[in-house]
């Protein structure tokens, strides 16, 4: 059903894309680089300011500068301090119930206590 | 008494020295890696030369005044607030537990955390500044639920000791968190 495939309907999806981008792009060099008295004397007199020509690709660099420096900090900003609970526990484990304990089951998933963990890490005498 | 090197998280190496002063009472102390004499004169040596660019750019000799006065006052508070010597823990079997800083400057700061609100002392792994590090820590217990830590005190943060020394220190707080625990039953 969900199969990453060729299909006919993507064949014209991507080729409309295609044509559609192709378009764009002629579109806007036709904007920024033809002088504005020769689009006037087709006839072509409502476009954009050509300000925004330099503009508009200008923004586009800088939010994406931005944002990689903004992804940095946003992740280092929910990282949880030190000293926070979050860092041994959090709402699903303190809420988990204990399942009764079976012989020759395999023991049921659950969250082990720090304290049990380090017990088990670094005390063993042997 | 005895003392061993090992190496802190960013590799400078650091020494903890054991002391057991009775069967219930150990102190356990991180001696960081002292001021460096080289790095203290290369930041010295940055800032004069930028504050001589700058007064060779705006001809004010107040500029070159005013970085003398702030590396001294930076270097004073730097020592004073910021460089740990030493970072020691002293673990009292039934009393509690005693956490002290002594900065470069000599000034000690030191936290006691009663035993009764003591649930644990565990090493633990968190991410810090795009590195995973081990570190000790005091769970505190919440006093509504048995089970549960109301808050978390982590312990040698200026000296961040490396997972060989963590476990010493673990075993050391162990056997005295563990006195207190069989204790009270045996009687």
């Amino acid at each position: 059903e969900n199969s990453p495939a060729p299909l006919p309907e993507r064949a014209i999806y991507g080729f409309a894309l295609f044509l559609g981008s192709w378009f764009g792009f002629i579109l806007y060099l036709i904007w920024a680089y033809i002088p504005e008295t020769w689009l006037f004397s087709l006839g072509l007199t409502y476009w954009p300011q050509k300000y925004w020509a330099v503009a508009l690709p200008t923004y586009l660099l800088v939010a994406i500068g931005i944002g990689y420096i903004l992804l940095f900090g946003i992740n280092m900003m929910s990282t949880a301090p030190l000293n926070s609970t979050h860092t041994i526990t959090d709402n699903y484990a303190k809420k988990q119930q204990q399942k009764k304990y079976q012989e020759e089951a395999i023991p049921a998933l659950r969250d082990i206590p720090i304290s049990e963990v380090n017990r088990m890490f670094f005390l063993p005498e042997k | 008494m005895e003392e061993r090197q090992y190496r802190s998280a960013s590799g400078a190496p650091i020494a903890l020295r054991r002391r057991q002063h009775s069967a219930s009472c150990r102190e356990l102390a991180v001696r960081c890696p002292r001021l460096q004499l080289r790095s203290l004169s290369a930041v010295t040596s940055t800032v004069w030369l930028a504050a001589y660019g700058l007064f060779a750019l705006s001809e004010n000799s107040m500029v070159l005044s005013a970085a003398i006065f702030i590396t001294l006052v930076g270097l004073i508070i730097y020592l004073h607030f910021v460089k740990v010597d030493q970072e020691s823990l002293l673990v009292i079997g039934s009393l509690g537990i005693q956490v002290t800083s002594s900065y470069a400057s000599g000034k000690e700061s030191t936290t006691f955390i009663e035993m009764s609100q003591v649930k644990d002392v565990v090493i633990n792994e968190a991410i810090h500044m795009q590195k995973v590090i081990y570190y000790l820590c005091i769970l505190l217990q919440d006093p509504g639920d048995p089970q549960g830590v109301s808050e978390v005190v982590p312990l040698f943060q200026s000296s961040k000791p490396r997972l060989d020394c963590l476990i010493e220190l673990y075993k050391s707080c162990q056997e005295i968190l563990e006195q207190g625990r069989t204790d009270p039953q045996v009687e």
